[in-house]
């Protein structure tokens, strides 16, 4: 069973203190940040990595990385085979069993699809293009893949056009529906839980009103009893958690732009997040490098930025770590140089040694926030962080990584391949200079071995 | 002709010889440790091996791989090696690296470049503008990088060149560059120079070329300007002809060979170190290598696959979770290949474990002189077992230093297979 306790209640000057604990996990104080994933992976990190070099509690994993199989077959993540009731979900990313898993139907950030929800499903994007999952079908995937929680589907229109009243009821009455078919597939015939997952509730990004039906019946004898948290997409909705479920842990999947909308975020109630801009920053080539509470000597004039940017030539036989007192993997064994080279080479390890540091500073911040919280010294450290580091992330003055496949918006199945590419000895030369690139995301085994890159082997 | 003494730094211990074939075993003390011999070394081509962290590499049982002078000369150059302190700190690596001498890569690289007697004349690949690659040039370079061990710089013809003239005359130019790096080489008591035998595919010259360099030396011999597209059988006579000829107690390092059935037909020849950029580049395309050959996560076969990719394989990807592994199934591995360069990370660490085992394989079965019987398995596993014929080139050169495999083999001499001449 999941526990959460709050340490600390919030109080004027700062926000709550909390630990969950769940059999087998991890236990994860709160305020704190978990992996936001990419078809199972924390982008640029192998599950030894994320295993060895970070240590993150938790992961988020969105369904709609799983699923481009269905409906004309069963998607293989269905088919994993599970050893004493261990979750396929678990299993099938090679995740270490002692982290916990929360799944969502949309990544986080997710890709605003085209086509709207209707009444029974939502739209979501795959690896081949847009398709809807109807919300039976997402719960029926919950209860087979045994996410310790589940997000519940929230009917909400990510482009965030205009957006009608009549539109707005529905958006209230669907999260509700759908959140009930959730419940029902995640509790045993006897009302128990058992390993079922738990269920953390959608709050609407909307007026407390509009949606207050549907939080009525979150407070229904039924459903109480088996919601076991909240998700917000933004914080200020926090506001609209009935006070008899205040106790119950939060998580946002809202996207701060830097950690200074991240505390407000903090400040406002949020227990758990998934922080994508480590993810932003790492593609970047920015060494993330700040600290909660910021240092205490004046700091001169001008704030400081919040991160390094490792493309600038200035670091080029510079040995120092990326962030003065930090004491990552990456800090510790090697120096900006060789991050700007491997930049400026486009080496894949570059962003893994980026991956590394910048989760290692987003945890160093959350342990800070917490011994801020209690010390109730929260407020006060919020406002001398304002005063003492930029307002946000400074723009990178590099590009990114190669495009991977999920960054491609797909239009869906059928279409041309992208980048058709032969890898001839000829071309040998050229290639080599690219190294680094993966192939095309649609190039497949037959069009590897008639470019002469070896056989295939069934 | 003058006789050039070098300072060594490194020493070749020998531990076993095959009673059979002329395989051996040794211990190769190099000045970041020892490394085994016969060993294979990845290719690390601008300090970093594909995305992997040098805690990864160190995992797959590497402790000697290569860095390419060309690349580190371009960035981040030599100013800023000097800098830092050379390639070891660059990177953090404490183990040992090899760097080649940049001449293959920009001949092969840039379509322009010329050899003359004084260097390799190119245009710069940043601004066009004319430059000089002398042997001088490059053993400072490799001074500045720090490698455990550097290559001397040499004329490079492809062995296919119809040209003997030509190859004649590279073939004398490189003996000529190799006095240039002796004088050239600063660190000879911390840095050890591997002169390149060549000559192409002609015999005599290769021996000619063996006598004139083995008479300089060099703590260790490289056999070069092969893997550019000959015919097997040409290589391996070459290969068989040149260990003949050198001395016992020397390293002998065959440049751009990484094929499992290359690397041990060549070990049995008498061959000792390797290196190639194919199991890596073969990881980035989802390939993996196998003991039954080359398995494409790719391909959909694997979607539902839920079996590590070799399960006698025990690098940290394969080996299961109650190991310590973390025993990922091919069907994770195909749903994220070509999607996540995690796909590309967890499969270069199998390749290189894959052939770095392979290579620990061998050397034991060598110790317990058994190593005929290790050739038999392995290529029972590779072709017989999957319904195929042992190419004939492997049997004929197996069965020149007395491997039989005539009953594993196909019947016709058809063969004409080339090896994968890559430089990076
Ligand atoms: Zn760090
Ligand atoms: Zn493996």
């Amino acid at each position: 069973m999941l526990a959460f306790t709050i340490l600390k209640a919030a109080t004027a000057a700062a926000p709550r203190l909390g630990r969950l604990a769940l059999p087998g996990k991890k236990i994860i104080d709160t305020p704190c940040f978990i992996g936001n994933t990419s078809r199972g992976v924390v982008p640029h990190l192998s599950p030894d990595n994320l295993h060895a070099k970070t240590s993150l509690g938790g992961v988020y994993l969105a369904l709609e990385d799983f699923i481009e199989k269905s409906p004309e077959a069963v998607p293989p993540i269905f088919q994993t085979p599970s050893l004493n009731n261990a979750s396929p979900l678990t299993s099938y990313c090679g995740l270490p069993h002692d982290i916990l898993t929360i799944l969502g139907a949309r990544r986080t950030p997710p890709v605003p699809c085209a086509k709207a929800n209707t009444n029974t499903a939502v739209s979501i994007l795959t690896s081949v293009g847009f398709r809807q999952v109807d919300a039976t079908d997402y719960a029926a995937a919950v209860q087979r893949l045994k996410p310790d929680i589940a997000v519940g589907l929230a009917d909400i229109m990510y482009d965030k056009g205009q957006i009608s009243s009549k539109r707005i009821d529905k958006m209230g009455d669907r999260t509700g529906a759908w959140t009930r078919t959730l419940i029902q597939y995640c509790q045993d015939d006897d009302g128990e839980k058992g390993s079922l997952p738990h269920i953390f509730a959608p709050i609407l990004p909307i007026e407390s009103q509009l949606q207050s039906y549907y939080i009525n019946q979150l407070l229904d004898d039924d459903l109480k009893h088996q919601v076991s948290g909240f998700t917000v997409y933004d914080a200020e909705s926090l506001l609209h958690i009935p006070q008899e479920l205040s106790a119950l842990p939060r998580l946002a999947l809202s996207e701060p732009n830097g950690p200074t909308k991240l505390l407000l975020e903090i400040s406002l109630g949020v227990d758990i997040f998934t922080v994508p801009f480590i993810g932003t920053a790492t593609d970047a080539g920015i060494a993330l490098d700040f600290e909660f509470p910021p240092p205490s000597q004046v700091n001169g004039n001008s704030p400081k930025p919040l991160g390094t940017d490792g493309w600038l030539d200035e670091h080029a036989a510079d040995t120092s770590p990326l962030a003065p007192s930090c004491e990552c993997y990456s800090c510790r064994n090697h120096h900006r140089a060789f991050l700007h080279h491997l930049l400026s080479a486009r080496e894949m390890l570059a962003w893994v040694l980026l991956q590394i540091h910048n989760h290692r500073i987003l945890d160093q911040f959350f342990a800070g926030v917490r011994k801020s919280i209690a010390k109730d010294t929260f407020e006060e450290d919020k406002a001398a962080f304002e005063k003492y580091y930029e307002p946000e992330l400074r723009d990178t003055t590099g590009q990114g990584p190669r495009v991977r496949g999920y960054q491609f918006k797909s239009e869906g199945r059928g279409e041309p391949k992208k980048n058709p590419k032969a890898y001839g000895r000829l071309d040998d030369a050229r290639e080599k200079f690219a190294e680094g690139v993966l192939p095309s995301p649609n190039a497949d085994a037959e069009d590897l071995e008639r470019a002469g890159m070896g056989s295939v082997v069934l | 002709m003058e006789q050039m003494r070098m300072p060594s730094a490194l020493k070749y211990e020998l531990l076993a010889k095959c009673s059979t074939t002329k395989a051996r075993t040794a211990i190769l003390h190099l000045p970041h440790g020892p490394v085994q011999l016969p060993m294979f070394m990845p290719v690390a081509t601008q300090a970093s091996l594909k995305g992997l962290t040098p805690d990864q590499l160190e995992s797959t049982g590497c402790r000697l791989c290569l860095n390419n002078t060309y690349h580190l000369g371009l960035k981040p150059g030599q100013a800023t090696l000097d800098a830092i302190g050379g390639a070891h700190k660059l990177q953090s690596w404490p183990h040992n690296i090899l760097t080649d001498s940049g001449g293959f890569q920009m001949v092969s690289l840039l379509k322009l470049a010329k050899v003359t007697e004084e260097g390799v004349r190119f245009l710069s690949p940043h601004d066009g503008s004319p430059m000089l690659l002398t042997p001088e040039h490059s053993i400072s370079l490799q001074n500045s990088i720090g490698s455990d061990i550097i290559m001397q710089l040499d004329d490079v013809i492809a062995t296919t060149s119809p040209d003997l003239a030509r190859m004649e005359e590279a073939m004398y130019r490189s003996v000529r560059w190799l006095d240039r790096c002796i004088a050239a080489h600063k660190m000879p008591e911390s840095q050890n120079l591997f002169c390149i035998i060549q000559g192409g595919l002609d015999l005599n010259l290769r021996k000619e070329c063996c006598k004139e360099m083995v008479a300089r030396d060099t703590p260790g011999i490289a056999i070069g300007g092969l893997s550019g597209g000959e015919a097997k059988e040409s290589y391996c006579k070459v290969v068989d002809t040149c260990t003949s000829l050198l001395p016992e107690n020397k390293p002998r390092y065959v440049m751009g060979i990484g094929y499992p059935a290359d690397l041990l037909v060549s070990v049995a020849l008498g061959a000792d170190m390797f290196d190639c950029v194919w199991p890596t580049r073969t990881a980035r395309f989802g390939n993996a290598i196998v003991p039954s050959g080359m398995l494409n996560l790719r391909h959909a076969s694997n979607a539902n696959s839920f079996i590590p990719i070799d399960d006698t394989c025990g690098c940290p990807a394969c080996k299961p979770k109650e190991e310590g592994g973390l025993g990922l199934t091919r069907a994770f591995i195909h749903h994220i290949a070509g999607k996540e360069t995690a796909a590309a990370h967890i499969l270069s660490m199998h390749n290189v474990w894959y052939l770095l085992n392979l290579m620990k394989n061998a050397r034991q079965a060598i110790l317990d002189d058994r190593f005929p019987e290790f050739l038999r398995g392995f290529f029972k596993q590779l072709y017989t077992d999957n319904g195929k014929s042992v190419e004939r080139w492997a049997v004929d050169a197996l069965k020149g230093v007395g491997v039989d495999l005539e009953d594993m083999a196909e019947p016709t001499a058809s063969a004409t297979s080339t090896i994968d001449g890559e430089a990076e």
